[in-house]
């Protein structure tokens, strides 16, 4: 797409308007919802790789942990996801409404509810996290009262964050190879 | 300096800065106004805090900073080869980004909000720091002017960055090489050209002394890379030194505070001069234009040992809290220091300035205006008792 095309926030307000509309059409929503795909594969120690479509990332866990650090943390990533589909929210949001950005940050931050079960040394408790928090910072060309909606629609309209907030089901599967 | 009377009240530097200025300075900074479009603004904002200063009753008076995006960062467009940068750009180079998330995380401010003039190329001196500020001022009033410039040694550590400007100066003692040469040519040109009174900001020494890594943080300027608190302090002695050796014809001074980017007292540095005081005898200035107001500011026995070594600049009023002090306790704070400084000794002032940075004022000028008035009723008093 030519730069000149993207002409609020990074993005084509027009195009991306006519983009998001789209999905009221079923064909449309059902190759959005999914299957949305990831495959991690081991690559020793406490480093993952994991592929998404044609992009990947590692993770890694912290020195302290005797692991390498070489990479963040799965957990970690999980915030940073948070955090980046809200950001994403945010712009979709301020774009469709015409409100040009200067700058957005979102700073998430959360406590384990008992991360001795991970570590296995209790076995009760929830080891994932207990209280994630998310703030938003922005520098952009509306009012507070704007703003303020828009955000409240990237937090509401947010896949990572409703998936983390709300109960999702995760079916696991096993199968030992050779 | 011109004469001025027993406890001459003056200000730190900055005075809140009004929406218009504001905005004008966003847009000059995003180049959709000139030079000359941002300086009609300012300059009417520059009048407008005049007004204010000379109706409360200050004797030594600045132009509020108003030209200024804040106390330090302004350096940018005066210094060839500094560049202003973000927090949240300079992520990208800083090698402890861990702890820079840490000291982000304590202010509760984003990346982006803060600014810091980084060092991209070998630095020189354009048109001077600050002397267009005093040549409009000099047009406008007869009082003595006080001209706050960044000290050497803040202006080093805040903008020598690991990665950006280590092939330029590998180390951050050869950037104050010339940072020691900017600001010598600067002090005596202002001096020239009529300032009397030249005060070098240097606030980030209490973070040397009294911040602790990684929790307290004071961040108006980064420091990528503290190192023992001894070997700044020294460092900042010398270069202090440097810059003031031989110069004469005018008052110098040096300002520390412990931070005054919010009004959240318990985001901001606490403790006392004592780690200091050594130091800032030593240097070869004037006056030493302290924080004294705030519980915070620790123990004034602290000054006994350095009794009437320099002058003080007495912070008397709290410029981020809407309780307006009374001259009786502004009476009583210098009773306090009359133990150990003589009455000549004493300047009163605010504890730091009214709008250090220009996003985040700190009062309003209507505010800045009745503290300033107290403090020049307290100085009423005090000549009473002792001219």
């Amino acid at each position: 797409m030519a730069e000149e095309e993207r002409d609020l926030n990074g993005l084509p307000r027009e195009k991306l308007t006519q983009v998001l509309d789209s999905f009221k059409d079923p064909d449309v929503f059902n190759a959005v919802t999914g299957p949305w795909k990831s495959r991690i594969a081991w690559q020793g120690g406490m480093r993952a790789r994991a592929y998404m479509r044609n992009h990947q990332v590692d993770m890694d866990e912290p020195g302290d942990l005797t692991a390498t650090d070489v990479a963040a943390s799965a957990h970690e990533q999980l915030l940073s996801a948070i955090g980046s589909c809200m950001t994403v929210g945010f712009v979709v949001n301020a774009t469709k409404q015409g409100v040009r950005i200067h700058d957005l940050e979102v700073a998430v931050e959360g406590y384990f509810d008992n991360i001795r079960k991970w570590a296995g040394v209790e076995d009760e408790g929830n080891p994932g996290y207990g209280r994630i928090s998310a703030k938003c910072f922005v520098r952009a060309d509306a009012d507070e009262a704007t703003l303020r909606e828009i955000w409240r629609l990237a937090v509401e309209g947010s896949p990572v964050t409703q998936s983390v907030a709300n109960p999702t089901s995760v079916e696991t599967d096993f199968e030992m190879v050779g | 300096m011109a004469d001025t009377p027993l406890f001459p009240v003056t200000v730190v530097g900055s005075w809140p800065r009004p929406p218009e200025l504001i905005q004008a300075l966003r847009r000059r900074q995003a180049d959709e106004i000139s030079e000359d479009e941002f300086n009609s603004v300012a300059d009417q904002a520059v009048l407008e805090s005049l007004k204010y200063q000379d109706e409360a009753g200050t004797d030594i008076i600045s132009d509020g900073e108003q030209r200024r995006d804040n106390f330090y960062s302004y350096v940018v467009g005066k210094i060839a080869g500094m560049q202003l940068m973000k927090v949240s750009e300079l992520l990208d180079y800083a090698r402890d980004r861990a702890r820079l998330e840490e000291q982000l995380r304590a202010l509760d401010v984003p990346a982006f909000a803060i600014k810091s003039p980084i060092v991209i190329d070998k630095i020189s001196s354009r048109e001077g720091l600050s002397l267009d500020e005093l040549a409009f001022l000099r047009q406008n009033t007869d009082k003595p002017i006080k001209i706050p410039i960044p000290g050497p040694y803040m202006l080093t550590r805040s903008s020598w960055f690991e990665g950006l400007s280590d092939k330029i100066y590998p180390t951050p003692e050869d950037l104050a090489r010339d940072v020691v040469e900017i600001l010598r040519e600067e002090t005596v040109k202002l001096r020239d050209l009529g300032a009397d009174f030249i005060q070098y900001d240097e606030p980030i020494l209490t973070q040397v002394v009294l911040g602790e890594e990684s929790s307290e943080t004071f961040m108006c300027a980064s420091l990528p890379q503290r190192r023992d608190p001894t070997t700044e302090l020294e460092f900042a002695l010398r270069l202090m030194n440097e810059v003031a050796e031989g110069i004469e014809g005018i008052k110098l001074g040096v300002h520390v505070c412990r931070g005054n980017w919010s009004r959240k007292e318990e985001v901001l540095l606490t403790g006392n001069y004592g780690p200091l005081l050594p130091y800032l005898v030593q240097m070869n200035i004037d006056q030493l234009v302290l924080e004294c107001a705030t519980p915070r500011a620790g123990e004034m026995e602290v000054f006994k040992e350095y009794a009437n070594e320099k002058e003080i600049g007495l912070g008397v009023v709290n410029p981020r809290i809407d309780e307006l002090e009374t001259p009786a306790q502004i009476v009583e704070r210098v009773d306090e220091m009359l133990q150990y400084f003589d009455p000549d000794k004493i300047y009163l002032n605010p504890d730091c300035g009214f709008g250090t940075f220009a996003e985040r004022n700190i009062n309003t000028s209507e505010g800045a205006f009745h503290k300033m008035r107290v403090i020049a009723e307290a100085a009423q008093e005090l000549r009473k008792r002792y001219d």
